[in-house]
């Protein structure tokens, strides 16, 4: 099934610059559509008002983090499938193996670059 | 009044008895244990005398000793002058650097969108472009100076922390959990490692099986090694 490059992504980070960094980079890839969100009480408010195709979500946020954005996700039935990719400097075992079990699509460790994020995109997406 | 002064009292008023006209031989019996009873407690209150004053004499030492260590922490400059100082710098850092990042990335949005049509006119823009990337790049010079100073200042106050606690004989007290301690605990938030990242991405991307590789028990053991 085709990749539907219009489906709105949710791009959640408290710094608006890594923001800005995401944004762009989905823009090169050929995804406009991108809403923000500075934490994942943020994101979790616009996630119950609009249905996104991915969230890409930073972990260390205040005051809800990006693991418990992800819980509270996959604790959702409506949000649930909603595919959700972590990008953060948050790098130890524990943290990758808590992420998996929580649910998460795939995992990105900062700092990245923009083939690391297409092929990341497009293991949850499928190629586009 | 002190406890020998009080014996001594006691003993003279026990002589005054003895030398008195008393008739009943059982009274001189008392007067003599009386007698004896006050010499020991008198040897007993002067022991507990010495050793007290030795006590206070001790803690008065201590309590001057921890008075010169603690005015050669110098806490009024590090809390009036250096921490503040520090805080400044980093304030000043984070700030050049998201002021220098922005530029960079408006620099680059600006030539991701620019008009292609005139190769001579494109060249030019471009190369006005990179030079503000340049100028925007001298942030580093400033701020690894600023950085050094922080550092310079956490150096000094570990210094001083470690001379204070080796003289003091301090040990590091058990800590109870705060609020803030149980939700970064709960919620994993190690931070950055400190020497590039722990799990590498090709690692996660075996556990995730971004290449189509499936992960089992034994590559998810090798996470832990």
């Amino acid at each position: 099934m085709a990749v539907d490059m219009n489906a709105p992504i949710l791009v959640v980070d408290d710094y608006q610059t890594m923001v800005r960094i995401i944004r762009n980079l989905l823009k090169q890839l050929g995804f406009e559509n991108v809403d923000e969100a500075s934490d994942g009480r943020e994101a979790l408010e616009k996630m119950r008002t609009k249905k996104y195709g991915l969230v890409i979500s930073d972990w260390n946020m205040e005051p809800m983090t990006g693991y418990e954005l992800l819980r509270e996700v996959r604790a959702d039935e409506i949000l649930r499938p909603t595919p959700f990719i972590m990008v953060t400097a948050e790098s130890k075992t524990e943290n990758v193996i808590a992420a998996k079990k929580a649910g998460v699509n795939n995992y990105i460790v900062k700092p990245f670059n923009a083939q690391t994020l297409k092929a990341k995109v497009a293991s949850v997406l499928g190629d586009f | 009044m002190p406890a020998p002064e009080v014996a001594t009292k006691v003993r003279d008023a026990i002589i005054a008895l003895k030398g008195a006209d008393l008739k009943d031989p059982r009274l001189g019996e008392v007067l003599s244990l009386a007698s004896q009873m006050s010499e020991a407690m008198q040897m007993f209150f002067s022991s507990i005398d010495r050793t007290l004053f030795d006590e206070m004499r001790y803690i008065s030492s201590y309590i001057q000793r921890t008075r010169v260590e603690i005015s050669n922490l110098r806490p009024n400059d590090l809390s009036e002058d250096r921490i503040p100082r520090a805080g400044a710098e980093l304030h000043a850092v984070v700030q050049h650097t998201a002021e220098a990042t922005n530029l960079i990335m408006a620099v680059a949005e600006d030539v991701m969108a620019a008009d292609t049509s005139d190769p001579a006119a494109y060249q030019a823009f471009v190369s006005d472009k990179m030079m503000e990337i340049f100028e925007a790049c001298t942030f580093q010079d400033i701020t690894g100076q600023r950085i050094q100073k922080v550092v310079d200042t956490l150096t000094h106050i570990e210094q001083r922390l470690e001379r204070f606690a080796s003289v003091m004989g301090v040990e590091d007290a058990e800590l109870e959990e705060t609020l803030e301690d149980k939700r970064k605990r709960e919620n994993l938030l190690n931070g950055p490692a400190l020497n590039g990242p722990e799990v590498a991405q090709d690692d996660i991307d075996a556990l995730f099986g971004t290449e189509g590789a499936s992960m089992d028990q034994s590559d998810l053991d090798a996470l832990f090694d």
